[in-house]
């Protein structure tokens, strides 16, 4: 893992065109360069580049790949991954070829759809009868018994057949015969012609209802089959062509992605040139692939990431797959600038201590951490499951989540809200209700809230170090020492902390009056205000001015003001903005407390429900805000002092995220 | 209870869905794909995922389009019963206007059946035979032997009274027309009631938004059988819905008054339409088409308009029932062209 972000070297490559396929091979397989168009180049250098037409139509290419996809996805079949890309079978695409394979296998498919569509249509006409036989609603029905005189039964029941008519023999005599009644002007004119006896025996009746009782299931059975059957063999046709689909959608996307990377090559008559980013510790690979590729006809050259703009460098950061959860939570942020701090371990630490302290309870951890625990798992036994609420990320956190959530039960001595074994720290739930001993640690609600400030202290004082240390890598040295996120910054709340504090311990009635704060705020103070005239001498040093000084000057009033008003509300509100840590632990040790007196009230195996059900309540319910006030905490509260998110993300081409639902 | 407390919950909600709506982009990716297989697959990821489990099922458009008008019915109770009192009803009550267009399917089939004699089979199922509104008895209704069993069916609800204004004679001789108008026309008597029951800002928005929809319902009556069928001055007045800007107005009048083969369709809407959307008066089908879509796309920016006007009024929902209908519609008319094999430029011409 890093502590900061990768360092990055800027690679410019110059290789003869005939060997330019087997350099995109060689990258493409690589897949670790964050291309850039050549734009850094002088006018007339770049006058003489060319870019290249793509012999491939790439809108084309994204478009079969996405038949190829949605034909798939009709077969229920999971859509090839990376694994199925291999670079050495990369070839020029037959988009001819390929979309004959995929109109035919559309037509035969829309084909097996049109005879579903009539065994579907069929089985409603069945299910409209067998509903109406089943609920006993005659009056919708017509079932007659009688004989006919005048041809086959077999021609009746073709002619019958448009109203969905069953014609069914009794005997060799007799025939029943079920319509429904609306058609009955168009089926008595048939039954007429076919010279229609009718006959009113009550036991031929009887067994005419049990007959076709009996048809209209088998009927309904079989065409559910039918149905059912060439829904099968709709993805029976698509898996017979299975390797094909795989062989055609693997080929279109290193189509794709090969046609990408050439897009960023410009070319003179023989030869091509590219650029792009490169992790430090990979450039060396990078080096040798295209040396290789190029049968060491090329030019490589770097440049190291100090000598372009900051801004422009793209931003890698690695950790290590086990704080996955936390990296995301950092991304879901935004991407940090090129060459600080990787924020990853920090959010850790200062999300799950904000979650233990909020939701400390082992019995409810252990929960946390086996539906984190069983939940990973299921994703990995199966890898194409679809994400539900709680997502692959959210399982992995849940098993962090609930490890905190013990080690803090365990120090407040809670065990699903009951103390079975004495804390390590202090009894969370005694001091809430009032009625821990007055020798504990913490004996009461302001004992918690004052924990939690503290706690709060340490987070915003590690994101001011953490901010020194970045700008001291940028050597932003002046905003470092006097900017109010500063060391200015940090000696003002330190002051601020130091006066609140006597405040309290005076019992609310007189601040400090040591004699160093009046001169330490002063000279913090007028050292903020200097802020603006040294940042521009400094910048006239290094020929980087961009304001008059009249113009800093007119401007330095009001950056004071806000900057002052800022530091005494932001760093107040922030810090206070920590006892919601309190709030929600002592909601949920409150919550605790009033299920288990219910349960008390209620006794036997009620209050045995009630327990589970309030446990149960307070790990949804509790478990979610606790989330939410953690990650709240770590971005507004935390990431602010130090966390510019300024950063353009890193992003290589390569084999990785190759389907589209990953795109 | 002030109209942020009112509208609040439902507005963030329904903009959170249209944006979804817009991001989904379903039509745009139904009319990219090259057949209805590959529509089908668009459809996958999106909000309409059911729809490609009923064709997976059965392969039929229609039942795909009995799914649309189950999520259409369930997308106005959603909405309803986020709302209390007379917003909640008044909500309710458009459902009206889903029940009324299912029952004119159901009279159609019946007419098919009864009187034309030709077997309705599969058809009658995919038919919506729950309650939407009214207590009509959807399947006694399919399945009547008269009309006396039609009107039977529909006891207990308001369509009865307009039922029994017509017989099976008089139906067998002049088609369902006449039927069809005033059922349309008793939808717009009971919603415009409904709306007295409305604050005032939402009451003047929802009669906004229902005057013009009936000003451009007259518009087009008014065109397609005033100038295109060339009716009688008594028949063509019988059609207008007897509210909104158009049917008051003196060139109306005027217009209903004239020979009929003298009546100009251009003249008619040169006053209602802005002067670069002026029509030719040749009586083509396709002129009446253009005018269709002329005004469809008026009532459709109408409503764009609502959306980026107070979001706490009933305006917001009735946008966004507009915006789902008008996407349903256009799936539906989509999936049947790529079932019938049309290009995409010919559906992209069809849907406007």
């Amino acid at each position: 893992m890093n502590l900061f972000t990768k360092p990055m070297r800027l690679l410019t490559a110059v290789v003869l065109q005939q060997r330019s396929d087997q350099v995109v091979k060689a990258l493409l397989q690589l897949g670790v360069l964050d291309f850039i168009h050549i734009s850094r180049l002088e006018a007339d250098q770049l006058a003489k580049l060319s870019s290249k037409p793509s012999t491939t139509n790439r809108v084309v290419l994204e478009d079969l790949r996405g038949r190829v996809e949605a034909l798939l996805k009709q077969g229920h079949l999971s859509l090839p991954g990376e694994s199925t890309l291999d670079v050495s079978l990369l070839e020029e695409p037959q988009v001819e070829a390929y979309r004959a394979v995929l109109d035919d296998l559309t037509q035969t498919l829309l084909a097996l759809k049109e005879k579903q569509k009539v065994a579907n249509q069929a089985l409603l006409g069945v299910e409209e009868m067998r509903r109406y036989f089943t609920e006993s609603k005659w009056e919708y029905l017509d079932l007659r018994i009688g004989s006919v005189k005048e041809g086959k039964s077999e021609q009746l029941t073709e002619k019958l057949s448009p109203y969905g008519a069953f014609v069914e023999p009794i005997d060799e005599e007799f025939v029943t015969v079920l319509s429904l009644r609306r058609d009955i002007a168009q089926v008595d004119p048939l039954l007429d012609k076919f010279g229609w006896t009718e006959e009113s025996d009550p036991l031929l009746q009887k067994q005419a209802v049990v007959l076709v009782r009996s048809r209209l299931e088998t009927e309904h059975k079989r065409l559910i089959d039918k149905r059912g059957e060439i829904e099968q063999s709709v993805k029976r046709a698509i898996v017979e062509r299975k390797e094909e689909l795989f062989a055609i959608w693997s080929n279109l996307r290193l189509n794709e992605l090969s046609d990408q990377i050439k897009s960023y090559f410009s070319y003179t008559r023989n030869t091509a040139l590219f650029s792009g980013w490169v992790p430090v510790d990979q450039a060396e690979n990078v080096r040798n692939a295209i040396v290789e590729a190029s049968g060491g006809q090329c030019v490589v050259e770097w440049t190291e990431a100090t000598e372009v703009p900051r801004e422009s460098v793209p931003v890698a950061v690695t950790s290590p797959k086990a704080l996955e959860p936390f990296q995301k939570i950092v991304n879901n942020y935004s991407t940090p600038e090129y060459g600080t701090v990787n924020p990853t371990i920090f959010v850790m630490i200062a999300y799950l201590a904000m979650f233990g302290l909020m939701f400390g309870d082992v019995g409810q951890g252990l929960v946390l951490l086996l539906v984190g625990m069983f939940g990973s798992r299921s994703y990995r036994l199966n890898p194409e499951k679809k994400e539900g609420l709680l997502t692959r990320n959210v399982t992995n956190l849940l098993v962090y989540l609930g490890l905190s959530s013990m080690l803090f039960g365990a120090l407040f001595g809670s065990y699903f809200g009951l103390p079975l074994l004495p804390p390590l720290w202090f009894n969370f739930e005694a001091a809430v209700e009032g009625h821990a001993p007055a020798t504990a640690l913490v004996h009461d609600v302001y004992g918690i809230l004052g924990i939690t400030i503290k706690f709060g202290i340490a987070v915003i004082y590690t994101g001011l170090v953490l901010n020194w240390v970045n700008l001291f890598r940028k050597k932003s040295y002046v905003t470092m020492l006097l900017d109010k996120n500063g060391v200015v910054g940090g000696v003002l709340f330190g002051t601020g902390i130091y006066m609140a504090f006597g405040f309290v311990g005076s019992g609310y009635h007189s601040f400090p009056s040591d004699p160093w704060i009046i001169p330490t705020l002063v000279i913090c103070l007028v050292l903020l205000f200097a802020k603006p005239y040294v940042q521009h001498v400094v910048d006239l040093k290094h020929n980087r001015a961009s304001k008059t000084f009249g113009q800093v000057a007119a401007g330095s009033i009001m950056e004071f003001l806000v900057d002052v008003l800022e530091i005494f509300t932001g760093y107040l509100s922030n810090t206070l903005s920590f006892m919601r840590v309190a709030g929600l632990g002592i909601a949920h040790a409150s919550l605790m407390g009033t299920f288990k007196y219910l349960q008390s009230m209620v006794g036997g195996v009620g209050g045995v429900l009630i327990f589970i059900a309030g446990n149960l309540l307070v790990i949804v319910l509790e478990g979610l805000s606790s989330g939410i006030q953690s990650l709240r905490l770590n971005y507004y509260e935390f990431f602010s002092r130090y966390f510019t998110g300024r950063g353009i993300a890193y992003r290589p081409v390569g084999l990785k995220r190759s389907s589209s639902d990953n795109r | 209870m002030s109209s942020v407390d009112t509208y609040g919950f439902i507005n963030a909600k329904m903009r959170a869905r249209l944006g979804k709506m817009r991001e989904e982009a379903v039509t745009e990716a139904l009319l990219r794909a090259p057949t209805l297989v590959d529509a089908i697959a668009a459809l996958r990821p999106t909000r309409y995922v059911a729809l490609t489990r009923s064709y997976d099922q059965s392969g039929d458009i229609q039942a795909i389009e009995l799914v649309l008008l189950k999520m259409e019915i369930a997308l106005y109770r959603e909405i309803a019963q986020y709302l209390d009192g007379a917003e909640g009803r008044f909500i309710a009550e458009l459902l009206g206007k889903i029940e009324i267009d299912n029952l004119k399917n159901s009279i159609r089939l019946w007419y098919s059946s009864i009187i034309h004699r030709r077997p309705i089979r599969h058809r009658s199922e995919y038919i919506f035979k729950e309650v939407i509104l009214h207590p009509v008895d959807w399947t006694a209704l399919i399945n009547a032997l008269s009309w006396d069993g039609v009107v039977q069916a529909t006891e207990n609800t308001p369509y009865r009274s307009i039922l029994l204004q017509h017989t099976e004679d008089s139906l067998r001789e002049d088609g369902l027309f006449q039927l069809e108008s005033r059922l349309d026309r008793i939808w717009y008597e009971e919603i415009r009631k409904a709306t007295s029951l409305l604050k005032k800002l939402d009451r003047q928005k929802a009669l906004e938004l229902l005057d013009q929809e009936i000003d451009l319902k007259n518009l087009l009556i008014l065109v397609r059988y005033g100038w295109y069928h060339r009716l009688e001055q008594e028949e063509l007045l019988s059609l207008l819905l007897p509210w909104g800007e158009v049917f008051e107005s003196k060139e109306v009048h005027h217009y209903i008054e004239t020979p009929k083969e003298n009546r100009s369709a251009r003249d008619l809407l040169s006053h209602f339409l802005p002067a670069e959307h002026r029509i030719g008066d040749s009586s083509a089908v396709e002129e009446v088409l253009r005018i269709e879509e002329l005004l469809a796309q008026n009532q459709k920016k109408a409503y764009q308009r609502l959306l980026a006007g107070d979001p706490f009024t009933i305006g917001i929902a009735l946008a966004y029932f507009f915006l789902n209908k008008e996407e349903f519609n256009r799936i539906k008319a989509i999936l049947n062209g790529k079932y019938y094999g049309f290009d995409e430029g010919y559906i992209r011409g069809v849907i406007g």
